[in-house]
């Protein structure tokens, strides 16, 4: 008798612990017998994801899958482990597995079954998900009669009916505002949805065709994997197809062992990580939500003799009431995504993550809510996870380093801010939604350049904003402005890739919200640290003015806004008139009041992290990004040290006054600095004082403390307080 | 299996490799003497003799200095024993007010001092900046990387060296003398 998908499942993982092996696969047959056919193979399975990432968005309505490519599809074994995906946001590769196995662990193999045509979902952060508007999707595929395969998708909806429109629910202060949620169901068989779930999808969404048009779209998908993977079936045969599909995973465990073992070095790193949410005195929902809150995002990472890699969050704070609170389940796949990125890109699948060893989060805090706080809202939950994974990138750039491979060198990311709107458009409908600004951010800093300006995003390789004119089509918005942000990368020998400035009109509609969403950006605070002595990027800071003189501007032909201008003095500021000017607000929010025809916004979108000692920079590139308007003069003078004049209407370097200027920089440094212990000494009466210490980091200090009492141990050792020693927060 | 030469590889640290052998080195499979060739540039370009085995940092190097495993930056400047963090051996300079942070952060791009604290680890021999943490009040400074130098050496690299270190943190054990 067959054994059921549990029973295999728990077979692999007997194998995988007896051998070390996946699957129990010491040898790799096919690829050892027919090479040229495992590697042809591998390209079929994933032009065949790619084939339904480009027919699944084709069919999808809303810009966010339609436009931006905002979504994925996988093909994966039986017993659920990724084989291979699309293009798309490759975020979602470990969840979606993890879906697949959560079914079968679930026993639904039994009750209802799992016959062809089958169409299962899941959003619920409690079973799994990220967050609710990202709509998970699998089919089982059978041949011959056989559960052989799945299919997987997911597609980011833009709005899944939580208390707030869209789909960015930073806002949301518990699950049950968190929308509506597909908590692990059938949602449709025979290739068809349940006329139940498109009604429910109509009476609890704010946008139910595009909510259905993008299911039709991920079930579209699907059903391209299905389709094609039959054909490649009958061309190679079911058996060297289920073989090399383990092969192809294990191979991916083996090349990223193998590359850690290769290209870093085993020992521990520690990477600090932290974010704001200051919401206080802001609109919000609940009383309970009138308070700032911080983030700890600490990573500890210990690669052992073997090349396997521990996890620990331990220090990470405490749950938040918004919406900012991922379970371990996707904070592990976003983890997947990042580490397929940096080490195991060579075949993006399950294989690479089977060799981490993840700790379990502390029980309560943003990344294990649940078990303390069953109602933590999750309605971003990805917010505070991409910060997180910001650090992977920059401690194995660091690991590269030390084996001389630079070439593989990249800092961290910026900041994730979002925008949204909600309201009615232009022709009359009803439109809540994300833009997709922030999906096109600076790249990191590289070893041996800068990053590229606006072509990147921490959370997908599908980096792109999007055509403005689509935009301009969904919503009641113009854009004045979509230009690249002057020192928007991080100071640095190398900087980031710039960011840069969305500015829009609101045009044509009733009234429209902006909501200025928290999807991991960062206003009170910098983003990052400076890698190897850069300094990091600036914090996130948007402008908007309500009932504004900009219709009489155009009318007189003045001059319109088309950035954000010197942070000293804003173009808002200065060219604008308008009742309400806010020229500098402190993100995440949701305007007080609907904006009107010929408001404007002024959106700022993030470079990403530097390295190298500022003075260092290559005095040619301070000149290109001085004559290309990407940096100042004052920041080249006073962070470069680079002395330049404009003789003839461009910028022109004066070598030898850089020089002195350097060297006048080296020695002001070490005549302010003090000895580490001398400061130390002083910081320590400050710390135990609390002095200049907002009561969010106090209750993000006391939350770490509690949930991870060996964390709290150590820090308190480190500034040689009292055992009993507590914060106040 | 690719190699590479120095030249080149010296050409991509000073960010002068043109792109397309750039893009040679990320396609290629990797080279197994980089590690030792990147060494032996890297001994090239520091003021001190002591034999390189770890370049930490760009800057910073874990050297073997009369029977003591150190951390140097390439001025010759020591931070003491690799195993604990070699910031407390060093100077810094911490903006954690407005009139000091707005000296690199401006207007609206300014953080908040009550949020955030910027400090500046300088080498107490050249000036360079070394790193820069972004924290609030009560983070201790993080300890990037702790090697397990003996067995990279050992078993990742098949040399062991000829004495061994324990694998443990000591920062708190410089701390302890601190407050005593």
């Amino acid at each position: 008798m067959a054994l059921s998908l549990r029973e295999r499942t728990q077979a692999h993982e007997d194998a995988f612990k007896a051998t070390g092996c996946l699957f129990g696969l010491e040898t790799l047959v096919c690829k050892e017998t027919d090479p040229g056919g495992y590697e042809a193979v591998w390209h079929i399975l994933s032009n065949l994801c790619n084939a339904a990432w480009a027919v699944g968005c084709k069919v999808s309505s809303s810009p966010i899958a339609a436009e931006g490519g905002d979504a994925l599809w996988g093909l994966h074994t039986a017993t659920g482990e990724a084989i291979c995906i699309s293009r798309g946001i490759s975020a979602h590769a470990g969840l979606l597995s993890d879906m697949i196995k959560n079914f079968i662990a679930l026993g639904y193999e039994d009750n209802p079954g799992f016959k062809p045509g089958d169409i299962f979902e899941n959003n619920d952060p409690h079973y799994g998900g990220i967050h609710s508007p990202d709509f998970d999707m699998c089919m089982p595929l059978f041949y011959d009669g056989e559960l052989i395969a799945w299919a997987s998708c997911v597609s980011h909806v833009s709005d899944a009916g939580s208390v707030t429109p869209g789909s960015i629910g930073f806002l949301n202060p518990d699950c049950y505002s968190d929308g509506l949620a597909i908590s692990m169901e059938r949602v449709g068989e025979g290739n068809r949805f349940y006329p139940w779930y498109e009604l429910r999808i109509r009476s609890r969404t704010r946008t139910p065709d595009f909510v259905m048009g993008d299911a039709r779209g991920r079930l579209a998908g699907c059903l391209t994997i299905r389709d094609r993977l039959e054909e490649v079936i009958e061309k190679y045969g079911l058996d060297f197809i289920t073989d090399a599909s383990k092969e192809y995973i294990e191979d991916s465990r083996r090349y990223a062992v193998g590359r850690v073992k290769t290209q870093t070095v085993p020992g521990r790193v520690r990477k600090s990580q932290f974010k704001d949410l200051a919401m206080k005195g802001k609109r919000v929902l609940l009383a309970k939500q009138d308070l700032d809150c911080a983030f700890n995002l600490p990573m500890e990472l210990t690669i052992n003799a073997d090349a396997s890699v521990d996890l620990s969050l331990q220090g990470a704070s405490g749950t938040v009431p918004f919406g900012e609170n991922i379970s371990p389940t996707a904070l592990k796949s976003g983890l997947m995504m990042g580490y397929s990125h940096i080490v195991g890109f060579d075949m993006f699948n399950s294989g690479p993550i089977s060799a981490w060893n993840v700790e379990m989060p502390p029980a309560g805090s943003w990344a294990n809510p649940f078990e303390k706080n069953y109602e933590a809202a999750s309605g971003v939950a990805w917010a505070p996870a991409v910060t997180w994974v910001s650090n992977l990138y920059e401690v194995f750039g660091r690991l590269f380093q030390m084996r001389g491979f630079v070439e593989e060198m990249a800092a961290g990311a910026g900041t994730i801010m979002t925008a949204e709107f909600s309201g009615i458009n232009q022709t009359g409908m009803y439109l809540t939604g994300l833009t997709l600004e922030q999906a096109s951010q600076g790249s990191p800093a590289r070893g041996y350049s800068d990053g590229e300006n606006s072509a990147w995003c921490i959370y997908t390789p599908e980096a792109d904003f999007g055509n403005a004119e689509i935009s301009e089509l969904y919503y009641p918005i113009l854009f004045l402005g979509r230009n690249v942000a002057p020192n928007s990368g991080g100071y640095g020998q190398f900087r980031g890739g710039l960011g840069h400035t969305a500015v829009w009109m609101v045009y044509n509609t009733p009234g429209l919200e902006y909501q200025c969403g928290d999807a991991g950006m960062r206003s009170k605070m910098v983003a990052n640290h400076g890698m190897y002595g850069a300094y990091p990027v600036v914090p996130d800071r948007p402008a908007y003015g309500h009932k504004t003189n900009v219709k009489q501007l155009i009318e007189e032909q003045k001059p319109l806004i088309h950035g954000r201008g010197d942070p000293e003095s804003p173009l808002i500021a200065s060219l604008i008139e308008a009742e309400v000017v806010e020229d500098n607000a402190i993100a995440p929010f949701v305007t007080p009041e609907p904006l009107q025809d010929y408001d404007i916004i002024v959106h700022p979108i993030a470079g990403a992290q530097a390295m190298g000692d500022p003075i260092t920079r290559d005095v040619a590139s301070v000149e290109r990004d001085l004559n290309e308007g990407w940096t100042t003069t004052r920041v080249a003078s006073e962070i470069h040290g680079v002395v330049a004049d404009k003789p003839n209407g461009a910028f022109v370097v004066d070598s030898a006054a850089t020089d002195a200027k350097r060297s006048e920089i080296r020695a002001a440094r070490k005549a302010r600095a003090v000895p580490f212990k001398d400061w130390w000494l002083e910081e320590r009466e400050k710390v135990k004082a609390e002095e200049n210490m907002d009561p969010a980091i106090l209750t993000m200090w006391s939350t770490c403390m509690e949930f991870s009492p060996k964390y709290g141990e150590e820090l308190l050792a480190f500034w040689a307080l009292p055992e009993d020693f507590t914060f106040s927060g | 299996m690719a190699e590479f030469d120095k030249a080149d590889i010296e050409k991509l640290i000073d960010g002068v490799l043109p792109w397309p052998a750039t893009q040679d080195m990320l396609k290629s499979p990797k080279d197994t003497d980089r590690f030792d060739k990147y060494v032996e540039i890297m001994q090239a370009r520091v003021d001190f003799k002591d034999p390189i085995l770890l370049p930490l940092t760009p800057m910073l190097f874990i050297v073997a200095a009369d029977g003591e495993r150190v951390v140097k930056c390439r001025c010759g400047h020591s931070f003491g024993d690799y195993r604990a963090n070699w910031k407390l051996s060093s100077l810094i300079h911490v903006r954690d007010d407005e009139a000091s942070i707005s000296e690199i952060y401006r207007g609206r791009e300014m953080p908040d001092p009550a949020w955030v604290q910027i400090r500046e680890y300088i080498c107490g021999g050249c000036g360079s900046q070394l790193e820069v943490e972004a924290v609030p009040r009560g983070c201790p400074p993080d300890f990037d990387f702790l090697p397990d130098l003996d067995t990279f050496y050992g078993e990742w690299l098949g040399r062991p060296l000829p004495d061994t270190f324990s694998f443990e943190d000591k920062t708190l054990e410089k701390i302890a003398e601190w407050s005593s």
